[in-house]
């Protein structure tokens, strides 16, 4: 088992809710659980094979995925359905009950992040810490204080081997 | 009102007796009325005054906070947790906290614009008198942003003085709002937000417009000569001054100074930030050589410091490093300040000889000397220049590490990943170390043009490697090369030019204005600013560059080997590049969509601003980009865009001034217009879908620019035109096309030519549309309809037959 728990070293923001760190298996039970997932990728994917490989998988296993950025380019020719969405126009949409999301089928409750820059997430990831009742998930190779569950920062092979264990766990 | 006059006038009988009268209240108007003027509602409006435009623009486009800090630590009652929106001890919300947050920045920004203005033109008033004529080149409309928000049509430096009151007042008032938990409404914060923003470009349009005036600068001129920029243009052989900054005040001083003393080929004279570009325009009027090379931005004064190559530093305000004396001081350079907004702590000889204070630098007596004294400045600056590049080669100083050394460094590296974590980028510095050790530096090179130049690593370091002085050493040869040109900033865009592109633009045949403006913070190196433009200039759209944006275009030239600036022309024409100036010169930027509603429309300016904004949110299709917004000047510029209704796109690192302006496209209810012939409601389609919000990467800007020209006013040609490069353009960089594209469809003439069959085809199978195959004509589907003649309009008032 990967331990991701470890260096939850912060960039440079504060808060006093801070993410708990957490292993690839349990994100991965906690992600079966959710009644509505999405996945949330950012362009940093794209060019990374083993990352897009892992998303693949993700979405396959009923994930609904968010493209942001240019990440859209990676994964338009992988039949999962991704979507297309500035992340801070869907930062904004999730907080909004009257949103039905990217397929009409209603609000998310769980939001999994993968891919982004780390310091334009951590501040989608605040504004959804404060201003929504949602469960956040960083799989992200750096830890994300602003979520509510983050691994902690990871090598760049850690964190593959970590998305490979928490695919296997969903 | 009363009768009575200002001015100054004596009593007779009463000798020794002189009474001045200042301003009088109600005088704007009465000097508009003889001069046969409508005035508008609003002259110098207070914070309140606009609030009402403020309220329609905010319910559309709903203020989003994404707070860098969840805690309050503004008094005593905290720090206060404010996770989750929870009110602090004086009863304010998170919410509310962060819009004063913003505010605060907004106000800085404004402050540091304006301040500038007052300071520049107390200066040139006494130079050259309260009647020294203001000239901006063939404008009727001198002053769009001074005369849209003050009322007040200056025409001499002298009238720029009230117009500077009337900005401080308001940037008091504003600043008092800061005051402890005092204002309860987030979105009463977001109005005082847009207010300092507007005051922004009344501030820099002052700033400008003075200098313009008495400085011999460019007066909306279209070929501005093309000046050097970049690190590699400067010539470390001869003595080097180099200057930093924002206020060009003081250098004016200098460099006459050099010209005067025929010093110009014996001196290397460079600065970095708005003031270099300013030295590019000083006496630049009508063909006149600059006397000046530019650097480049704030990513290269520290790069440009240890590089050892400057000899004497000279800062005035505003983007200049909190260490430049500190870092000078390791490698002797004698810094200079010239304004009180920067001391450094030096010894002020502003009273002192010229003489003087070169020997107590020169023998570093002094590590440096304020000096407020601008005579003093000119003489003293070239003069130690020349005095200390003898006598630092004579020490023999080196900068940067040799290859021996970079070596070593890169050895002494224990991969800990605490640079990396530290970098605002987020730079892979750990595995150019890693190869450093075998000695390969190709890794640090390609960090150079990522690197924002922040010295973060440095800091972080545990053991104490300098790293951007390795990353500076392994680029000596990219940095050799950079040698890139710009266009000398122009100013305003005159009223003829208006005159002949106006129609274009308010149709929609010319598909928009980019203008690319802000800082040198880029998420991924400084050469995606060239891409943006050149890809908007190869499409006709006309694109505006001011400061650091316009500076960091320059360094990049296609396989040709022409920059940007050589290849296009720079006319306010559809696929032209205008330069416009420094940072003050966004003013211009604003000012040109005022112009438009104003000549081309017919429309009243004078204090009139709800009006003109009306306009230009409902026609004009311009976005602005500020692809590397860093400081609170940048948020400044941008809040006073938006509340003229100019959305502006941020990078990824803009997210951090943790407040966006974002509409939601599935709201239908906020997605209406009213038509100003009937007051009828018509719906509109989401474009601009923002007023201010962040791009992750230039591939996901590209569409979002195209889209965002779209406005309710377009014409079935300009909306065509539009949409063809929204779809173009996000199928070239997303691969796909939009999803939304179908909302912005009125009539089958909205349709690009080209695949017009294919898209009715899907507008029929995906959509449910009707389609009258026989005459290719949409029958039913769109949620609006295409009226060329309808006056879309958000403000009730203004539509026939209301009050």
């Amino acid at each position: 088992m990967v331990d991701t728990t470890k260096n939850t070293q912060i960039y440079s923001t504060y808060g006093r809710k801070m993410a708990k760190p957490v292993n690839p298996n349990v994100a991965g039970k906690m992600l079966s659980k959710a009644k509505r997932p999405l996945l949330v990728v950012g362009s940093e994917i794209v060019d990374n094979e083993q990352i897009i490989e892992k998303i693949v998988a993700m979405a396959k296993k009923g994930i609904p995925v968010a493209a942001t950025g240019h990440s859209i380019t990676a994964l338009v020719n992988k039949d999962i359905g991704a979507k297309y969405i500035n992340i801070h126009s869907l930062g904004t949409f999730l907080g909004d009950k009257n949103w039905t999301g990217l397929d009409g089928q209603g609000p998310y409750d769980t939001v999994v992040f993968l891919g982004h820059k780390k310091y334009y997430l951590d501040q989608v990831l605040s504004g959804i810490k404060n201003f929504t009742d949602l469960k956040a998930l960083a799989i992200e190779r750096h830890y994300m204080q602003n979520a509510t569950l983050s691994f902690g920062n990871l090598k760049p092979e850690v964190h593959v081997e970590a998305l490979a264990e928490l695919v296997e766990n969903l | 009102m009363s009768d009575i006059e200002a001015g100054k006038f004596s009593i007779d009988e009463l000798e020794n007796v002189q009474i001045t009268i200042g301003k009088i209240v109600g005088a704007i108007e009465k000097k508009a009325e003889e001069e046969g003027i409508e005035v508008g509602p609003t002259p110098k409006p207070g914070i309140s005054g606009l609030r009402d435009w403020d309220y329609k623009l905010l319910s559309r486009y709903q203020p989003v906070y994404t707070p860098v800090c969840d805690q309050c630590c503004y008094c005593t009652f905290g720090k206060c947790d404010l996770t989750g929106n929870k009110e602090g001890a004086c009863g304010i919300n998170m919410e509310a906290h962060q819009a004063r947050e913003t505010l605060l920045r907004v106000i800085t920004g404004t402050a540091a614009h304006s301040a500038h203005g007052r300071h520049i033109l107390h200066h040139l008033i006494d130079k050259y008198g309260r009647d020294k004529p203001i000239d901006v080149g063939p404008s009727n409309l001198i002053a769009p942003n001074t005369q849209a928000v003050t009322g007040i049509r200056p025409e001499t430096l002298g009238d720029l003085e009230e117009v500077m009151d009337y900005v401080e007042e308001q940037v008091n008032q504003l600043l008092a709002t800061i005051h402890a938990g005092q204002e309860g409404a987030a979105i009463d914060f977001e109005s005082k937000i847009l207010h300092g923003g507007m005051l922004d470009h009344v501030g820099m349009e002052v700033s400008d417009l003075a200098q313009m005036s008495c400085l011999g600068m460019p007066k909306a001129e279209t070929d501005t000569p093309l000046v050097e920029i970049g690190m590699g243009c400067i010539d470390p052989q001869k003595p080097v001054l180099v200057v930093i900054g924002h206020n060009v005040s003081g250098v004016t001083y200098i460099m006459d100074y050099i010209h005067d003393h025929d010093l110009d080929d014996k001196i290397e004279l460079a600065g970095l930030c708005c003031t270099a570009l300013d030295m590019t325009r000083y006496q630049a009027e009508k063909g006149g050589q600059p006397h000046a090379k530019i650097i480049g931005t704030l990513a290269k004064e520290l790069k440009m410091i240890r590089s050892g190559v400057p000899d004497v530093i000279v800062v005035d305000e505003q983007c200049v490093r909190a260490d430049v004396l500190d870092e000078a001081k390791k490698l002797s350079i004698p810094v200079i300040t010239t304004n009180e907004k920067i001391m450094y702590g030096l010894p002020n000889r502003s009273n002192d000889s010229a003489a003087e204070i070169i020997e107590d630098l020169s023998t570093f007596k002094d590590p440096g000397a304020l000096i407020l004294n601008f005579d003093t400045l000119g003489e003293v600056a070239p003069e130690l220049a020349i005095k200390m590049s003898k006598i630092r080669d004579d020490m023999g100083i080196t900068a940067l590490p040799s290859d021996e050394e970079l070596q070593e460094l890169s050895e002494k590296c224990v991969q800990c990943g605490a640079c990396e974590l530290d970098c605002p980028v987020n730079l892979p510095i750990m595995a150019a170390m890693k190869d450093g050790v075998d000695k390969d530096f190709r890794k640090f090179e390609e960090l150079h043009d990522l690197c924002i130049g922040c010295g973060r690593c440095d800091q972080a370091c545990p053991k104490d490697i300098p790293v951007l002085n390795m990353i500076e050493k392994a680029s000596q040869k990219l940095i050799s090369e950079e040698k890139g040109i710009v266009r000398a900033g122009r100013g305003q865009i005159s009223d003829p030019e208006i005159r002949e592109e106006g129609v274009n633009l308010v149709l929609g045949t010319t598909p928009g204005i980019i203008a690319m403006v802000g800082c040198s913070n880029y998420p991924n190196g400084t050469k995606d600013l060239y891409k943006v433009a050149d890809e908007m200039l190869k499409r006709n759209y006309i694109v505006v560059m001011s400061g650091c944006s316009a500076m960091d275009l320059g360094m990049y030239k296609n396989e040709d080997g022409e920059t940007l600036y050589e290849k296009y022309p720079a006319k306010f024409l559809a696929g032209n590049l205008i330069n416009v100036g420094s940072c003050v010169s966004n003013s211009h930027i604003t000012g040109t969509a005022i112009k438009v509603a104003a000549i081309f429309a017919q429309r009243n300016v004078t204090g009139n601003y709800e009006e003109i904004a009306d306009y230009i949110t409902n026609r004009i299709g311009a976005v602005g980009v500020a692809w590397g917004a860093y400081s609170q000047k940048a948020v400044a510029i941008g809040s006073g865009c938006n509340r003229l209704g100019i959305p502006v796109i941020v990078g990824p690192h803009g997210s951090k001034y943790r407040r966006a302006l974002i509409g939601k496209p599935y709201d239908e209810a906020a997605w209406k217009v009213y038509d100003a012939r009937d007051g009828s409601e018509m719906p509109i389609p989401s474009a601009p879908e923002f007023l201010l919000t962040t791009a992750e990467s230039i591939e996901e800007l590209f569409p979002m620019l195209a889209k965002n020209c779209i406005r309710p006013s377009d014409n079935s040609m300009g909306r065509m035109i539009k949409l063809t490069h929204y779809m173009e353009l996000s199928q070239k960089y997303l691969g796909h096309m939009p999803e939304d594209w179908y909302r912005f469809v009125r009539t089958e003439t909205d349709l690009p030519l080209a695949k017009r069959e294919e898209l009715l085809k899907i507008l029929e199978a995906e959509h449910g549309w009707e389609v009258d195959w026989k005459r290719k004509k949409i029958i039913s589907g769109p949620a609006m309809k295409a009226d060329v003649s309808a006056q879309p309009t958000n403000v009730k008032r203004l539509c026939k037959g209301e009050c």
